[in-house]
């Protein structure tokens, strides 16, 4: 699977080992967490608080003897269900990020080379912004490294569902970005 | 379109079943545009990947500390406002000139229908005097020329008393009572300074003739 090379299974019993073990799992899942979020179009801070609101859920659920199976994929569930939430509370839809202000992402990047990426990656939030919400959330759950199932769990839709909207959605970029 | 093209995604994310992913790659073995096309996507795969990084890299850059800003509008704005302020043009107010007020004093009623002599007394001396009226401190006097006059260390002034009848209505204050008004006079003739002092009559009385 393409996307971040993230352990698709957890070792799930960990957590009941100690708080050492769920803070390293907050360390392992808080980046892709809040890069979903701020890429659904949630501002750094709203991301840092669904994702520690997550965790505290987490900890609920796993105090309260909770199921332990796929706590990645529960999470990014209740996040994204903490993030529809405000979208309720505050009338507002999901959009892909603003990429106004997108700059190359390595460091060692020469000028001509940033303002390629640049170009190229305005060119890919305009396209992502072209997609129907569904295929953009498969699309960015797929990217934090979510497998079908756990994709279709986290979206309420089916398997195949999901595996004919990240195909659609590919090919829409692809021809898009005239790749 | 190849049949095989709607698969391809499905394979580079390894969501097949090991039997169709086997017979994937073999398809894409002899078939130039599936892998051109699975190049493709891979490709569209990483840049999704690279946007996503860059778009949470540029939201916690922008959440970086912001305090200077409305600190540092601020300032400006102060410091506008001096420099407006500095920049104004300015024009030099000179001070009023001063005038020495002149005072009309009318002569007490009562003592005008009593005697002709005014009951209100104006002294130039060159000794600073404590002028009481002789119709205050003694009432049943015919004259006001008969004043006891106390005298002070040199000081040139003018003493003027004023029975307290004159500024007050009936009953406001004690009888007996009256105001001295010490005035200076500058050497160039104008009043330098006044001020009013009370006096009362029957304490003069008791402590002067017990």
């Amino acid at each position: 699977m393409s996307g971040d090379a993230a352990p698709l299974a957890l070792p799930l019993s960990r957590l009941s080992a100690g708080a050492s073990e769920a803070t390293n799992l907050y360390r392992e899942l808080q980046k892709p967490l809040l890069r979903y979020l701020v890429c659904l179009g949630l501002s750094s801070d709203e991301a840092q608080d669904v994702v520690q609101d997550a965790f505290l859920t987490l900890h609920r659920h796993l105090s309260s003897g909770g199921s332990q199976e796929n706590i990645r994929g529960w999470l990014f569930r209740v996040a994204h269900n903490q993030a529809r939430n405000r979208q309720k509370r505050y009338d507002r839809n999901f959009s892909a990020a603003s990429d106004a202000e997108l700059d190359a992402v390595s460091h060692e990047a020469t000028p001509e080379r940033a303002v390629l990426e640049k170009e190229k990656f305005q060119q890919l939030g305009k396209a992502m912004r072209s997609l129907t919400a569904s295929e953009r959330e498969c699309l960015l759950l797929r990217a934090s490294g979510l497998r079908y199932r756990e994709i279709g769990e986290v979206l309420g839709i089916a398997t195949s569902t999901v595996s004919d909207t990240v195909d659609r959605a590919i090919k829409k970029l692809a021809e898009k970005c005239n790749v | 379109m190849c049949e095989f093209s709607g698969r391809l995604i499905a394979w580079l994310d390894r969501e097949l079943p090991a039997e169709e992913a086997a017979e994937v790659e073999r398809h894409l073995g002899d078939c130039a545009e599936c892998q051109a096309g699975a190049e493709a996507f891979r490709r569209v795969s990483g840049e999704i990947s690279e946007y996503c990084n860059a778009v949470l890299a540029s939201s916690v850059r922008n959440v970086s500390p912001q305090w200077w800003k409305p600190v540092a509008l601020g300032t400006g704005a102060v410091a506008a406002l001096i420099a407006l302020f500095l920049a104004m043009p300015r024009t030099h107010v000179a001070p009023p000139e001063f005038h020495a007020p002149q005072v009309k004093m009318a002569v007490p009623r009562a003592v005008a229908a009593a005697a002709p002599a005014p009951a209100i007394s104006v002294q130039r001396v060159h000794r600073r005097q404590i002028v009481v009226p002789a119709s205050v401190r003694e009432p049943n006097a015919a004259s006001a020329q008969n004043q006891n006059v106390y005298l002070l260390p040199d000081e040139p002034m003018i003493q003027i008393a004023i029975p307290a009848d004159e500024m007050f209505p009936p009953g406001a204050v004690p009888e007996g009572m009256h105001f001295v008004a010490d005035m200076t006079i500058a050497p160039d003739g104008s009043a330098e300074r006044l001020q009013m002092q009370p006096r009362l009559a029957g304490f003069e009385r008791r402590t002067t003739q017990p």
